[in-house]
């Protein structure tokens, strides 16, 4: 079979390793860092029921839940499974209602609208002055170990994962892709993997990955501060009742609970500048669903880079989409290479499922997808077991 | 927050190239609100591309991170330099497991005794007052280890022999013995085994380098009284 070279162990290359090595594919994995040092690993831990893009990104909306149901029968053991309310906290937030009730309707996301009373007998920390909440399927993942298992089963099956390892080049002949150029970070050495099909997963960096071979791809990357304080506030993820906006959204997870966000676009996926006034916003923001949070103290704030697909007819970087797409380089001259970029990590196995269903069209073969149904091996199989 | 110039000193150490292992300083102005993370990453984009460390979360949620700060395993994404006291910051890799280059070590046989199955998930102690909602049964979260190795670095026993199971997998086994007390008789005797519980000389450390509460040394000292009496 097809040797498929994977550049980025981010949530998007762990899936498609696990994807391609079910169907048959012999798959080595790249990861210029270690597993999830990019962008999977540092985000909030949210598995989005879809609700919060019902309204203005119904596409993501639909595959966010679609995922979200996968998700919870194959990695159940990286999943707090506690649901998530939607706060209504002010007028705004309830003229926002009507909208979102239809948003999620339309996109298949079963919500319920509780009571004041029922919302603050659950979450005791909400504002007092609370006017109402919808309870959605909405989960909390760890944003290591949750990729990790993607990871682990792949391994088990077959594919090779070489962390520490920085593709440098792509060797393109006669518009076809022989394989690639990788430094070896721990011997300090380069060498040349051959490839029959390379996929440039590299999230964030993707567009520095593709221009190793001469091309541009539409990726904006778009960075987002993250605050995190040291109590568990809540059982649930809460979300504010209103469009996809910033410091928007508290998740808990173990003692912790995960304030977010904020969203600029930028040129450098390097760029993860935190400014103390960002979290200063967050904080404050957020402390108006959950009004404890202001007596917390800050534990950690970091920020990290969104791959989103850039689109010059969004008005505003809220408005690009967070659905993903898959980009096959034939047309621009450079066959056997495909870009995936875009999505969530809510969504990395659809991500993968759509990637490996090209390279199966491209590569001639009829396999399909068994990614829906396999329940994923434990995330600790990533490293090997050793015989003591 | 106010700015501070510091040495950031790391333990340099890539197979046949560096090697012995030697220190490396570098000097970096920092604000006291970022973190011994936030310096490796600044050091690796803007000083010396080829730096090794490992990194993912950000904060304290998936124990890549840890390392020896100051000559105490911590973990880098919560040290902050305003908690660091003088201008320098030494940087080394966890003891305990095989070196694999700069502050990484190879953590593969990290996880050869933990309990199979051991599962990560556990019930919240943060119940609801009221009847919980018709959609969720009850409330739920991860186990509080982030498997960082700490405790397994700091362990005086860990260190002199590799054969002690060491302070995490037996933290591991306890919570599994806590959570499936069906299972006592598998568990107990995995702890008690030759490279279990016995060889624990009670030093306590794990339990004070541990980031998350774990308290390793009191799972051992329980799985020891349960062998004990069993
Ligand atoms: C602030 C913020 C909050 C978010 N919150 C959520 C959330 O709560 N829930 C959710 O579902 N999604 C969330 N997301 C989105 C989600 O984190 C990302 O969409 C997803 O993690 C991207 O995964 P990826 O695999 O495409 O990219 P990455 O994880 O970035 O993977 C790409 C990998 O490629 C590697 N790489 C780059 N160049 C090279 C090279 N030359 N050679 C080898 N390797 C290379 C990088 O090191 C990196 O590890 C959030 C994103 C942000 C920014
Ligand atoms: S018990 Fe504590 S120190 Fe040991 S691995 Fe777990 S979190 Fe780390
Ligand atoms: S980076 Fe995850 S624990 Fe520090």
């Amino acid at each position: 079979m097809e040797r498929i070279v994977i550049i980025g162990g981010g949530g998007a290359g762990a899936a498609l390793a696990h994807d391609l090595v079910m169907r048959g594919f012999s798959v080595t994995l790249i990861e210029k860092g270690n597993l999830f040092s990019g962008t999977t690993g540092r985000h909030h831990g949210l598995l989005h029921s879809g609700a919060r893009y019902a309204v203005n990104d119904p596409s993501a909306a639909r595959e966010c839940i679609e995922e979200n149901r996968i998700l919870r029968k194959i990695v159940p053991g990286a999943l707090e499974q506690n649901g998530g309310l939607f706060v209504a906290v002010d007028d705004k937030d309830m003229a926002y209602a009507p909208l979102f009730a239809e948003g999620c309707a339309a996109c298949g996301i079963p919500i319920r609208k509780i009571s004041p009373g029922d919302a603050l007998s659950c979450e005791v920390n909400l504002v007092k002055s609370l006017r109402f909440a919808y309870i959605v399927p909405d989960a909390v993942m760890d944003a290591w170990r949750l990729p990790l298992h993607f990871a682990a089963t792949a391994r088990l099956n077959g594919a090779v994962i070489s962390e520490f390892t920085e593709t440098v080049g792509i060797d393109v002949h006669a518009g076809s892709v022989n394989g690639v150029r990788l430094f070896d970070r721990f011997r300090h050495k380069e060498y040349v993997l051959p490839g029959d099909i390379v996929v440039n997963a590299a999230g964030a960096w993707a567009g520095r990955v593709a221009s190793l071979a001469g091309l541009v791809v539409p990726l904006r990357p778009a960075p987002g501060v993250m605050v995190s304080i040291n109590a568990r506030l809540t059982n649930m993820v809460i979300n504010r009742l209103h469009g996809a906006s910033e410091g928007d959204i508290v998740v808990p997870q173990r003692r912790l609970s995960i304030l977010g966000t904020t969203l600029r676009l930028a040129d450098d996926p390097d760029d993860t500048e935190v400014r103390a006034e960002d979290v200063k916003k967050i904080v404050e923001q957020c402390a108006e669903m959950i009004p404890a949070i202001k007596t917390q103290s800050v534990h950690a704030a970091w920020s990290a880079a969104r791959p989103l697909i850039d689109d010059p007819k969004a008005s505003n970087a809220q408005a690009i989409s967070r659905t993903f797409d898959c980009f096959d380089h034939e047309g621009d001259g450079v066959n056997g290479l495909i870009t995936l970029i875009g999505g969530k990590a809510t969504t990395l196995r659809a991500m993968a499922e759509k990637t490996a269903d090209l390279i199966c069209r491209k590569t001639g073969r009829d396999v399909h997808c068994t990614t829906r149904e396999i329940v994923l091996s434990d995330y600790r199989n990533t490293f090997r077991r050793e015989a003591p | 927050m106010p700015e501070r110039a510091i040495i950031v000193r790391v333990m340099r150490y890539k197979p046949g190239i560096i090697d012995p292992p030697r220190f490396e300083n570098h000097e970096i102005v920092i604000d006291e609100e970022r973190t011994v993370l936030d310096c490796l990453e600044t050091i690796r984009t803007n000083l010396d591309t080829s730096i090794l460390f490992r990194h993912s979360c950000h904060h304290a949620s998936c124990g890549t991170c840890a390392m020896i700060i100051n000559g105490v395993e911590r973990l880098a994404c919560i040290t902050k330099i305003g908690y660091i006291e003088g201008n320098v910051i030494a940087l080394e890799p966890l003891r305990g497991f095989p070196p694999a280059g700069d502050l990484v070590r190879n953590m593969n046989g990290f996880f050869n005794y933990y309990p199979e199955p051991y599962n990560y998930i556990r019930h919240s102690e943060m119940l609801p007052p009221a009847a919980p909602l018709l959609e969720i049964k009850e409330f739920l979260r991860f186990e509080n280890c982030i498997e960082c190795g700490a405790c397994v670095s700091a362990c005086p026993v860990t260190d002199k022999k590799g054969d002690f199971m060491g302070p995490a997998s037996l933290a591991a086994i306890g919570r599994e013995l806590e959570k499936s007390p069906e299972r006592s008789d598998e568990l107990i005797a995995l702890a008690g085994g030759e490279r279990g519980e016995r060889l624990c000389e009670r030093a306590l450390r794990c339990s004070k380098v541990c980031p998350m509460g774990v308290y390793p040394a009191m799972h051992i000292e329980n799985l020891r009284k349960k062998r004990i009496n069993a």
